[in-house]
């Protein structure tokens, strides 16, 4: 007997919750997101899953929700994390999208965690808008569900390569690691190259984790070219400088790939940091602007309001790509997959992250890839020009002339 | 709790019991389970099959096999290059049920060059010989750039079906797990544990050892395979690191080790517990979800060396330290 009662209070907990939800649901998009709060990427998944949120807050309350034909939606996110792996990550969307019967997703921060969840998302035909991938293989599996806002990774090296090739540069070496994102970059920057007429002498692969470059280094050194494009990671990046450095080799640009823009870049290397270019997603001294967030410093600052700490990339990707759904569903007027996949195409808009135009495949094509330049331990825009406040620095100077100039600059105090 | 250990040690017991099982799960997707759950239950199946794989070689025979998942990455890549025909000329685009079988072909061949090698090793070097082996696999994979892909891996066509894939792992793992089950009870199993007690002293009877190793290693090296084609199906994409993913070959030992090493039943008991268990933490305490692992390794060593199933009274059951130790011992007299 008493089974049989508990069992009943049971099932009546399960009905009465279950017409909450309904009810509530009938004014409120619920979006789906695994996002990693753990694991390798527990640190990029925090930026992601914060940017999420101020789209969330600012469209609930600033924005006073999203109009679908007479009624007024709030939006709900709801986050499970994927530990940064592609079995937890595919199983949570499988969740999201049969359990939690959400409305539509956002993707995982990381091109491989995007590929296990966007395989689920295809599946079950929901769109998945992503702020935190850009591998150019994603967009060539026939997926007519997953839009990213990023650049995609090919075109990371253009707009610098174009800028220095006007300045006179002729010659680049490429160094990158051997995993999928460095790989799509140094492809597309072996075409960007042909492209402005410069020459690759020497393309190098090293493996993921590495702990020491050198050798790298002193078989280009011996190539002396203009511009040497290097990188994987954050970490690949202080070890190509120290490298550099105590090689002596001098190339007149160069340009690492991920870590450059990153603030802690400049306060590991202190001045040896100087003078080196990044390409960047975006920077919130850009001069973009857009309906909805005011300019990207305007942007900066709300972020800055609510989380303390000043946006990186990685957390305005998501908050755009979580913008460019909103602005879909609000040109579809409807909340159908279908009506808002077409909108998402048809996409146009200016916004505080660059221009988001996605095309068949759901790359954003519009947007061109910036390059920041430290100078005097600022990161500083320099590429595009239109975006820009600062001046492309080349050639720059080489190590010896930097101490030289540095003993003469004391010297003279 | 004892009776159930009784029924799994009589001779049919087991086996009907596990028959029975297999039969009501095959009702499952029919009762409206969702993807989610079927994906799960599919996970589970997943384990059972590998940490049934690895107890035949390092439950049964005694060879402590800490870089099983080398074959778990020869499958998943088989079939990746196999059904994506990343730039071979000279095979065909295959399908998943034509690839299938290679995948188990491959990781046999490679089991027997490499178990040709290191089942010469005893104890803890043939674990660290095998743990190279992982590594090493894993790093040429990366090199191999035209075949796998390298760095980037390999995008499996994205197909998915849920029951499909639940069915498939459900009956690999009731063939696997009774095929489990004849072994430990014909000559080839007897002697695989004689192998595991003594192996100078089982050579002395006239088993001939080598052979004995090499099919056990063979035949587990054929599922894993199997497995590892599955899950890049399922995965629907592959690189060098989520392939072959160290933490793989450790679970499969801690799922034998809370089971039973040695037994039939004590992996599959092991995997689901333990599937269960790690779901249970990463939801609860996703910070401490290693920590706790780690402690509950430390626990089941200390505590219950002879896994569930040998605490319930089953005698089959070996423990790993025993297992290293007798294993050393043998070495030592080879010397």
């Amino acid at each position: 007997m008493p089974l049989l009662l508990g069992l009943f209070s049971v099932t009546a907990a399960c009905s009465s919750k279950s017409s909450e939800i309904s009810d509530k649901s009938t004014d409120t998009i619920t979006i789906g997101a695994a996002v990693s709060d753990t694991g390798k990427y527990a640190r990029e998944g925090k930026d992601t899953r914060q940017g999420y949120d101020l789209w969330q807050d600012w469209v609930n309350n600033e924005g006073g929700g999203i109009e679908v034909g007479d009624r007024n939606y709030k939006v709900e996110i709801i986050y499970y994390d994927d530990e940064g792996s592609p079995d937890t990550t595919a199983r949570l969307v499988e969740k999201l999208i049969t359990e939690d019967k959400v409305d539509f997703l956002l993707a995982p921060y990381s091109s491989g965690l995007t590929k296990s969840a966007s395989a689920i998302a295809e599946k079950y035909d929901k769109i998945m808008a992503s702020g935190g991938a850009s591998s150019d293989s994603l967009f060539t599996r026939g997926f007519k569900n997953l839009f990213s806002v990023f650049t995609p990774a090919q075109y990371y090296t253009e707009s610098i390569l174009k800028a220095l090739s006007t300045k006179g540069a002729k010659t680049i070496v490429v160094a990158y690691e051997d995993t999928e994102f460095p790989t799509n970059v140094a492809e597309g920057t072996e075409k960007w190259a042909e492209k402005y007429g410069m020459e690759v002498l020497a393309v190098e692969t090293y493996p993921k984790d590495t702990a020491d470059l050198s050798a790298i280094t002193s078989k280009f050194k011996s190539l002396d070219p203009d511009v040497f494009i290097g990188g994987g990671h954050f970490n690949d990046a202080l070890l190509f400088v120290r490298a550099a450095k105590e090689q002596n080799f001098n190339p007149r640009a160069m340009v690492l790939t991920v870590g450059a823009s990153n603030p802690k870049f400049v306060e590991e290397m202190g001045e040896d940091s100087a003078y080196i270019f990044g390409p960047t997603q975006w920077e919130s001294t850009m001069n973009y602007q857009g309906q909805y967030f005011g300019t990207s410093a305007e942007y900066a600052q709300k972020y800055q309001e609510k989380w303390g700490e000043t946006p990186t990339y990685q957390a305005a990707g998501a908050t755009a790509a979580a913008l460019a759904l909103h602005i879909a569903i609000d040109k579809a007027d409807s909340l159908d997959t279908e009506a808002v996949r077409q909108a998402m195409k048809e996409l146009d808009e200016e916004t505080f992250f660059g221009p988001i135009n996605f095309d068949e495949t759901g790359k954003n094509i519009d947007k061109p890839m910036g390059t920041i330049q430290i100078l005097d331990n600022q990161i500083q825009v320099v590429v595009p020009e239109e975006i820009s406040l600062a001046q492309v620095n080349y050639p720059v100077p080489g190590w010896k002339e930097r101490e030289d100039n540095d003993s003469v600059a004391s010297n003279s105090n | 709790m004892k009776n159930f250990s009784k029924i799994l040690s009589k001779k049919w017991g087991g086996l009907t019991l596990w028959g029975s099982l297999i039969f009501l799960l095959s009702f499952y997707p029919l009762t409206g389970a969702s993807g989610i759950q079927l994906f799960t239950a599919t996970q589970i199946f997943l384990w059972v099959i590998l940490a049934s794989n690895w107890n035949l070689i390092g439950g049964m025979t005694g060879y402590l096999d800490f870089g099983h998942a080398v074959f778990f990455g020869i499958g998943a890549y088989t079939m990746g290059i196999l059904v994506t025909n990343s730039s071979l000329a000279f095979a065909p685009k295959l399908s998943f049920w034509q690839a299938l079988p290679w995948t188990g072909i491959s990781a046999v061949i490679f089991a027997l060059l490499i178990g040709w090698a290191t089942l010469r090793l005893k104890g803890a070097y043939f674990s660290i010989a095998m743990l190279s082996t992982f590594a090493a696999t894993r790093e040429i994979v990366r090199i191999l750039r035209p075949l796998t892909g390298g760095g980037s891996g390999l995008d499996l066509p994205p197909v998915l079906n849920r029951p499909g894939e639940y069915y498939f792992m459900l009956i690999t793992m009731a063939i696997v797990v009774s095929l489990m089950w004849w072994i430990r009870r014909s000559e080839l199993g007897m002697s695989l544990v004689a192998i595991r007690e003594d192996e100078v002293g089982a050579e002395m009877r006239g088993i001939d050892t080598t052979f004995h190793k090499l099919f056990a290693f063979a035949v587990a090296a054929f599922f894993t395979g199997i497995c590892g084609a599955f899950w890049a199906w399922q995965n629907t994409y592959i690189d060098p690191d989520v392939v072959f993913f160290q933490n793989r070959n450790i679970i499969m030992i801690m799922m034998c080790m809370l089971g039973g090493l040695g037994t039939v039943w004590g992996p599959v008991i092991g995997a689901v517990l333990l599937y269960l268990l790690q779901d249970l933490i990463w939801s609860n305490l996703v910070d401490y979800h290693l920590l706790v692992l780690g402690v509950l390794l430390i626990l089941l060593i200390m505590f219950i060396p002879y896994g569930i199933l040998g605490a319930l009274g089953n005698y089959d059951t070996a423990s790993i330290v025993r297992i290293f130790k007798t294993s050393n011992k043998t070495k030592a007299k080879i010397k």
